[in-house]
């Protein structure tokens, strides 16, 4: 029988693994990473129609939960997991031929425990166990943004890290604090005994929680780590963090609402500050000349899109967000990455610095367009299935209120496409019109993109081929009795 | 007036805690998770120290990661480390007669006691943790005594390595053969209160002892190598 926990337990056993095969062989350490994310991603392929039929509980050691720590292995945990193990075994293809610099061994230690972690955080059911596993995920990003060892690196390493502590400081207390009242640990049994958020002394706990996941999944204002962090890492963990990291937190904070604390009347805030997270992204990311921190506020942007979609509270809306995080994935996996190939070959990551490069690296600059394009929303891209998605599921609600956010989040579309556009002509239509000598991205980084674009293609046209689990996993947040029941039996 | 904010701030979190605090009776055993350790866990997991039986049986996962976490944060370190220019060698000024002969002297005694922690934690209070803590001091005690002494790192690391894997293949051995449950105590419990007890719970605290000792001592050396 194949047993999720698989998922968590291999990459960990070769990542703790990988200093003794350094030893033996410093050429095939770099294929461990790819090896171990392509099991992941079988067995997580192999588990989903499992999961749909019926949820898995996977009880560590054998003991009944809330008295041992369970897994809970729902349409969520498997949509996330498959991601993050897809994403994980495409960047880590890009970064065979990409990472060529310094302390080798440690980036694939820290790569693999890095999505170790965040396979962990999107799989547990047990409230202190998501605290373990997203230090892991956290402390792993602070080494890996530093791993160039550059100035810029360092500081903004050391942003994150005392942002990101203080965020595990107020995620700790919180936990801490719900354990005195509650006596219990397990997810389930903390939502089992939950009565009501109007008493202080749950309120108090859930804010802290909230805050300090919040941090990690950039929530405006707790985003201020995010664009130094994003732009100074490697290009393959900017994707990384972009793609999967911050959409990690965002589940983590989700979850704490919708199955937790059922804070449905906390919604209608996260619904303003939806917005305003993705109005202030978009509108950072337009003025800047920095190619990376560019991405990386577009990155801030999605965010507040997807916190705006799933806080719509309706089974339409969560699968649409769920939805906007993959062709966000995808996206913004494929714009890091091929952005990486552009910085190496001119040296600057200043947008101006790219002018005629499109004729120079026609592949790779074409393959930045289509990222471009998915992220902006247009089709038959997946960003244009997703956003178009949200955009229906904001109508139906009926109400005058979300109708009118929508026209403010398609303004935040629109800025998106300008500053996306800009970079896009001076890729193409800017510089000497000499014929250049053509010097591409390696081949094995071209693949791994083109499997990106292959995606984003496949499910911008056929959006129904994922629409069966995305619909599971919008139930699974709606329905928290279920949840409950499932667990606690 | 940045630092007025803070404070304000700094109060309602202050506040928002005694509030809670106020809810959580000092000292009552209320808890139910906390009740069915005390009443089951001797017989449940074969450990006279409760805290290991939680530590490493019920919540045994949580441990894995939290190994996981301080396996990362000296790898992180060395990461970080690697990536600085070297400042040419150190100059090193031999110790004392005194502290040379002491640190010989007690080196040894203190990977003991160091053990003993370790060996012993199922039984009294302390464990791997502890234990690897105080080894990783022994070693602490020869960069200063010693000076001139350097640990074999690659000895150092392949301790950690398999100490690593051997946690992850006891948890494997659990689903696989005995109960379908990784990490489940699939040994005999043996007889209580005796140094061959309680299954896979020595087994597994050995090695995060040696584990933690061995990133310990990888993380002063390090420091000390850089600084």
């Amino acid at each position: 029988m194949v047993n999720p926990i698989l998922l968590i337990v291999v990459p960990l056993g070769l990542a703790f693994a990988l200093p003794i095969v350094n030893l033996i062989s410093k050429k095939i350490i770099k294929y461990i990473p790819v090896l171990a994310f392509l099991f992941n991603l079988i067995l997580s392929l192999l588990l989903i129609p499992k999961v749909l039929e019926q949820t898995i509980i996977v009880k560590i050691g054998g003991f009944h939960p809330p008295f041992g720590i369970n897994l809970f292995v729902g349409p969520v945990g498997i949509l996330f997991s498959t991601l993050i193990a897809l994403a994980g075994f495409l960047v880590s293809i890009y970064a065979l031929s990409y990472i060529k610099e310094g302390p080798k061994e440690k980036y694939h230690i820290l790569y693999l425990l890095l999505l170790t972690g965040a396979t962990g955080v999107v799989l547990t059911g047990d409230m202190f166990n998501l605290f373990v596993f997203f230090e892991i995920l956290c402390i792993s990003s602070y080494a890996l943004v530093a791993y160039l060892g550059n100035k810029a690196g360092i500081e903004s390493s050391i942003k994150y890290l005392i942002q990101g502590s203080v965020g595990s400081s107020l995620l700790l207390l919180g936990i801490g604090l719900l354990y005195g009242q509650l006596g219990t640990l397990n997810m389930a049994d903390i939502a089992n005994q939950i009565n009501s958020i109007s008493s202080p002394s749950i309120f108090v706990p859930m804010i802290f929680i909230i805050t300090g996941l919040g941090i990690e999944a950039a929530i405006f204002p707790l985003n201020a780590w995010l664009p130094d962090a994003h732009s100074s890492a490697p290009s393959s963990i900017s994707a990384i963090l972009s793609g999967i990291a911050i959409e990690v937190g965002l589940y983590a904070v989700i979850r704490v609402i919708f199955t937790i604390f059922n804070a449905s009347s906390f919604l209608m805030f996260f619904v303003f500050l939806g917005v305003l997270t993705l109005l202030i992204g978009e509108m950072s990311a337009f003025s800047q000349k920095n190619i990376k921190r560019m991405l990386a506020y577009s990155s801030i942007g999605q965010i507040g899109l997807i916190m705006f979609a799933i806080s719509l509270n309706t089974q339409l809306g969560i699968s649409a967000g769920f939805f906007q995080m993959i062709s966000h994935t995808l996206g913004k996996g494929l714009l890091f990455l091929s952005v990486g190939f552009l910085i190496y070959k001119t040296g600057s990551m200043k947008i101006s610095s790219f002018e005629g490069i499109g004729k120079k690296m026609p592949i790779t600059s074409l393959l930045f367009t289509i990222g471009a394009f998915s992220i902006v929303g247009l089709p038959p891209f997946a960003g244009f299935a997703s956003k178009f998605m949200i955009i229906k599921a904001a109508l139906t609600t009926g109400q005058l209120l979300f109708t009118v956010l929508i026209g403010v989040i398609l303004l935040g579309t629109v800025i998106e496409g300008a500053y996306f556009f800009k970079v896009i002509q001076s890729i193409y239509f800017k510089g000497t019109t000499d014929i250049i000598k053509r010097d591409e991205a390696p081949l094995i980084a071209l693949i791994s993109m083109s499997i990106f674009v292959l995606l984003i293609i496949f499910i911008g046209v056929y959006p129904d081929f994922i629409a069966r689990i995305l619909n599971s996993a919008a139930s699974e947040f709606i329905n928290r009795i279920d949840y409950i029941r499932s667990v606690l039996g | 007036m940045k630092k007025i904010i803070s404070l304000i701030l700094l109060f309602i979190i202050c506040l928002g805690i005694v509030f809670c605090l106020q809810d959580i009776p000092f000292g009552a055993a209320k808890t139910k998770v906390g009740h069915y350790y005390i009443d089951n866990g001797r017989e449940e997991t074969g450990a006279t120290n409760i805290v290991t039986s939680v530590v490493l049986n019920y919540r045994g996962f949580d441990t894995l990661g939290e190994v996981t976490i301080l396996f990362l944060a000296a790898i992180g370190l060395g990461a970080v480390l690697a990536t600085l220019k070297k400042k040419g060698k150190r100059q090193i000024e031999p110790a004392s007669l005194i502290l040379k002969t002491g640190c010989r002297f007690l080196f040894p005694l203190i990977l003991l006691f160091g053990a003993y922690i370790f060996i012993h934690g199922h039984l009294t209070p302390g464990g791997g943790f502890q234990g690897g803590a105080i080894i990783a001091s022994a070693f602490l005690l020869v960069y200063l005594g010693c000076r001139e002494r350097k640990i074999n790192e690659v000895a150092n690391k392949i301790t950690e390595s398999i100490a690593g894997l051997v946690f992850i293949v006891m948890g494997l051995i659990g689903l696989t053969v005995g109960g379908h449950y990784f990490l489940s105590n699939f040994m005999p419990k043996g007889e209580i209160n005796t140094l061959f007890s309680s299954g896979i719970i020595p087994i597994i605290y050995i090695a995060i002892g040696f584990k933690v000792g061995s990133e310990l001592t990888g993380i002063i050396d390090n420091l000390m190598e850089k600084s």
